[in-house]
């Protein structure tokens, strides 16, 4: 690609991706379940599990709000890869995206511009719930690294799972079923460590979070916000991104060839 | 006693005063049309005789009650078809206008049996039992008319019924209002369209900006304004002469250009002949004729200083807004 | 001619009330997929938060073994009051679209309006509670006693009529769907600061002193009776009371919300 057209590209980018952050933050009423039910199930689950911190075999912690933080950045985060999914199936239902194929730009920045709009709402998950965090007396043992480093891997993880449900977008065209999968997305962070230590957890859920992706993101996101930057945990989630990344990239280009071969 | 009477009736919305104390009374048995540009106030004068909305001040009753203080009774009286056709997509036609009877009071198996002969009567027998939903425009105000007819009210509101509506669907639904009226229905309609108020009203009601500006009979409103007058491209000829002649018959108008004449008719169509007979004595030959009658947007444009906006109106300006 | 009403008003009024029960069927008969949110969501949070949370019954406090006997009364109570919240929505979106209107301008008094929403969504949460009861059921949980059993199901009856109430409220109120996520999170609040997760002494500080005045309270543990223990009429009846006052103050609020939105 020359750089004319690279320049192009980024600005085509830029634009859709304002557009998409614009849309995000500016209807209250998609945000508020990504980060109101959250955060009311971080009240509710750290007050009501609080006394878990004391069965033989929890990690180290100061408190299980300390421990929770990272698994309510995840669900923000899976909840905004969803909400993302589901405007772009409302931009497909509209006929936006016809639009937009109709112009002269390359179809992966039509994604991108997308997803913008889904990282900036896991940013924004990631900074809430520190801060929350610190509000309510749990203490970042990474200190100013480690928070950057969560926030930058929720991000990431954004990005990630806001491309599957892009490409679950593109292949239904269908803001209803990508909103059917909501009951998935949850199922699939109560099958790993976000809420809970992976070695308590009860079969089978144990054995399945263990190897689910989610869980390693999950433990690279919490290890410097309850131990310290560990660079092995560090390694591994960025791994699972990039594999998320990929496999999402794969399945929306066969969906954006679907798409464009049925029209 | 009039079915529809309302007295300085006045709606506000916080400081914004949408409908301005006004005065209104329809007889039992007539078309009222309600005729004025978007955000006129139109819509919500009728919620507030429809009991949908509580009025700010000044009074109304409709069938001899009190909107505010009967309403349930006035409910009774009342067939109601809105601007949104206020339908359920999932429901077919059949099972909306069976549950209207019930809402309405009307026992199962009658109820049963008048919205089959409803649905019969404004032609969506065949797509009864399809869901609303695959209806187009024009079958769901006919669906919604039929279901304000299901306890065969004294009164009937229409509010808009035919915009956004093709051309025969509009004939349609006219020419069931007037069925409607011919049985004894009183009529109360809301209409952006000249033509709508023009051929079916009794009695027109000109609203803008809240207020009523203008109220009587068509054929009044618009005898108010200026008599019929006929608009005459010459062939040949001297214009002078031409004015000469017919300035004998009527008044004499300003003309659009060189070659044209125009003169008031104040008998109309019965002042062509004379017409007609003047410019052929003096051996004046006529291109074309166009007889020209005041159209209610003139007495619209008389009364507020613009055009009321419609679409078949094609020198339609700019849509006051608000 | 008025119409004249040739049946006393109570039977026009049951079967107005029949007749609206009777169309909000098809939003889970018509619409292809719809029901399957509403009744799979709470038996995923029913599995979900077995898998995560079991290990707590080892901890003292627990009366007993079985984390799924625990939560199965949550589950359903928490579908009972989602069941009420989408009530609520559908009401919302009946208004925007002016269908409200209809039933507003016809002579039917408002309160059999109000019942036709509230008792349908009373009658829908039964099928989730049945649902993830079925599935706790096939997991090994006990049966609780044929009392146990029927007093659960009058909980979610009456909590989804709670649920349904708000969500009315709410809805008359805004006159839009804007307030959506309010009259979930208020559903989610309401059943799950209680002794949700864990026994009430085993509940941190604030949530302890929450879940206390919480009126939920008391109609959880009334649901839970059978599942834990045996049924006594100790453990009954502030459960009635409690769904009743709510019922009661939440109904009156939606009742004189409607009859605010017209004349």
């Amino acid at each position: 690609m020359s750089t004319a057209a690279l320049a192009t590209n980024l600005r085509v980018v830029r634009g859709l991706g304002m557009r998409s952050v614009r849309q995000t933050f500016r209807r209250p009423q998609l945000i508020a379940p990504i980060i109101v039910f959250p955060t009311l199930l971080l009240a509710i689950q750290t007050g009501g599990a609080a006394a878990a911190v004391e069965l033989p075999g929890f990690p180290e912690v100061q408190s299980f709000l300390q421990f929770m933080l990272a698994g309510a950045m995840m669900q923000s985060m899976m909840l905004a890869g969803n909400s993302g999914g589901i405007a772009l199936a409302v931009d497909i239902e509209m006929g936006f995206v016809d639009r937009l194929f109709a112009a002269p730009i390359p179809r992966f920045a039509i994604v991108l511009g997308r997803l913008a709009g889904t990282a900036a709402l896991g940013l924004f998950a990631a900074v809430w719930f520190l801060v929350i965090g610190l509000i309510f007396g749990a203490e970042i043992e990474g200190g100013v690294a480690g928070a950057l480093l969560a926030v930058a891997l929720i991000t990431a993880a954004a990005l990630a799972v806001g491309g599957l449900g892009a490409a679950i977008a593109l292949r239904t065209g269908s803001a209803s079923v990508v909103q059917g999968l909501f009951p998935l997305v949850l199922v699939l962070l109560f099958l790993s460590s976000a809420f809970f230590p992976e070695e308590l957890m009860i079969e089978p859920a144990k054995t399945i979070a263990e190897y689910n992706p989610l869980s390693f993101i999950v433990e690279g996101v919490r290890e410097p916000i309850i131990s310290g930057i560990d660079a092995t945990d560090t390694l591994v989630a960025v791994a699972a991104i990039v594999g998320i990344v990929i496999v999402g990239l794969a399945l929306s280009a066969r969906a954006l060839r679907h798409r464009l071969r049925v029209g | 006693m009039p079915a529809i009477v309302a007295e300085k009736l006045e709606r506000a919305f916080g400081a914004v005063l949408a409908v301005q104390g006004i005065d209104i009374s329809v007889e039992e048995g007539e078309i009222f049309g309600f005729l004025g540009p978007n955000g006129a106030g139109k819509t919500t004068t009728v919620r507030m005789l429809t009991t949908l909305l509580l009025p700010t001040g000044g009074s109304a009753s409709v069938a001899g009650h009190d909107v505010r203080t009967e309403a349930r009774a006035v409910r009774a009286s009342i067939g109601v078809a809105l601007q949104e056709a206020a339908l359920d997509p999932l429901m077919t036609g059949r099972e909306l206008i069976r549950l209207q009877a019930t809402l309405q009071g009307i026992p199962t198996a009658e109820g049963r049996r008048r919205a089959d002969s409803l649905l019969e009567r404004v032609g969506l027998e065949g797509a009864a039992d399809r869901r609303v939903g695959t209806y187009s425009g024009g079958m769901q105000r006919r669906l919604d008319l039929a279901a304000a007819l299901v306890h065969e009210p004294r009164v009937l509101f229409l509010d808009e019924p035919t915009t956004g509506l093709d051309p025969v669907s509009r004939k349609t639904i006219w020419e069931e209002v007037r069925a409607l009226n011919d049985d004894g229905t009183t009529v109360f309609l809301t209409t952006q369209y000249l033509e709508e108020a023009d051929q079916l009203a009794d009695d027109v009601g000109i609203i803008d900006s809240g207020k009523i500006v203008a109220e009587g009979t068509p054929e009044r409103l618009k005898a108010e304004i200026g008599n019929p007058h006929l608009e005459l491209h010459l062939a040949d000829g001297s214009v002078a002469e031409a004015e000469a002649r017919l300035g004998e018959i009527g008044r004499l108008l300003p003309p659009k250009d060189g070659r044209c004449v125009m003169v008031e008719v104040p008998n109309g169509p019965a002042d062509i002949p004379r017409v007609v007979r003047a410019l052929d004595e003096a051996g004046i030959a006529v291109e074309s004729l166009e007889l020209v009658k005041p159209t209610l947007d003139d007495v619209f444009v008389a009364k507020t200083g613009y055009h009321l906006a419609s679409e078949d109106e094609e020198d339609a300006e700019t849509e006051p807004v608000g | 001619m008025e119409a004249t009403a040739t049946l006393p008003s109570w039977r026009i009024n049951l079967a107005t009330i029949a007749a609206l029960m009777a169309r909000s069927k098809n939003e889970l008969l018509r619409v292809p997929g719809a029901a399957i949110p509403g009744v799979l969501a709470p038996t995923i949070f029913f599995l979900g938060l077995n898998g995560v949370f079991g290990a707590l019954t080892q901890l003292n406090g627990f009366t007993t073994g079985s984390y799924e006997a625990f939560i199965v009364p949550v589950s359903m109570l928490q579908g009972a009051g989602f069941t009420g919240a989408a009530a609520g929505v559908n009401l919302a979106r009946d208004m925007e679209s002016g269908w409200v209107d209809r039933l507003l301008a016809s002579p039917a008094p408002r309160w059999v309006l109000l019942a036709g929403t509230v008792l349908a969504a009373s009658v829908r949460a039964l099928i989730p509670a049945t649902f993830v009861l079925a599935i706790a059921l096939a997991l090994g949980a006990e049966w609780p006693g044929i009392d146990g059993f029927l007093i659960a199901y009058l909980m979610v009856f009456a909590m989804a009529g709670v649920g349904a109430c708000w969500g009315a409220f709410l809805a008359l109120r805004a006159k839009s769907q804007s307030a959506a996520p309010l009259m979930q999170s208020g559903m989610m609040a309401l059943t799950l600061l209680t002794p949700a997760y864990a026994p009430l002494a085993l509940l941190s500080g604030w949530l302890h002193a929450v879940a206390e005045v919480n009126p939920a309270t008391d109609v959880l543990e009334a649901a839970r009776q059978g599942f834990v223990g045996g049924v006594t009429w100790a453990d009954t009846w502030p459960g009635l009371l409690a769904v009743a006052g709510l019922l009661v103050v939440l109904g009156a609020l939606a009742l004189r919300q409607m009859r605010r939105t017209a004349a």
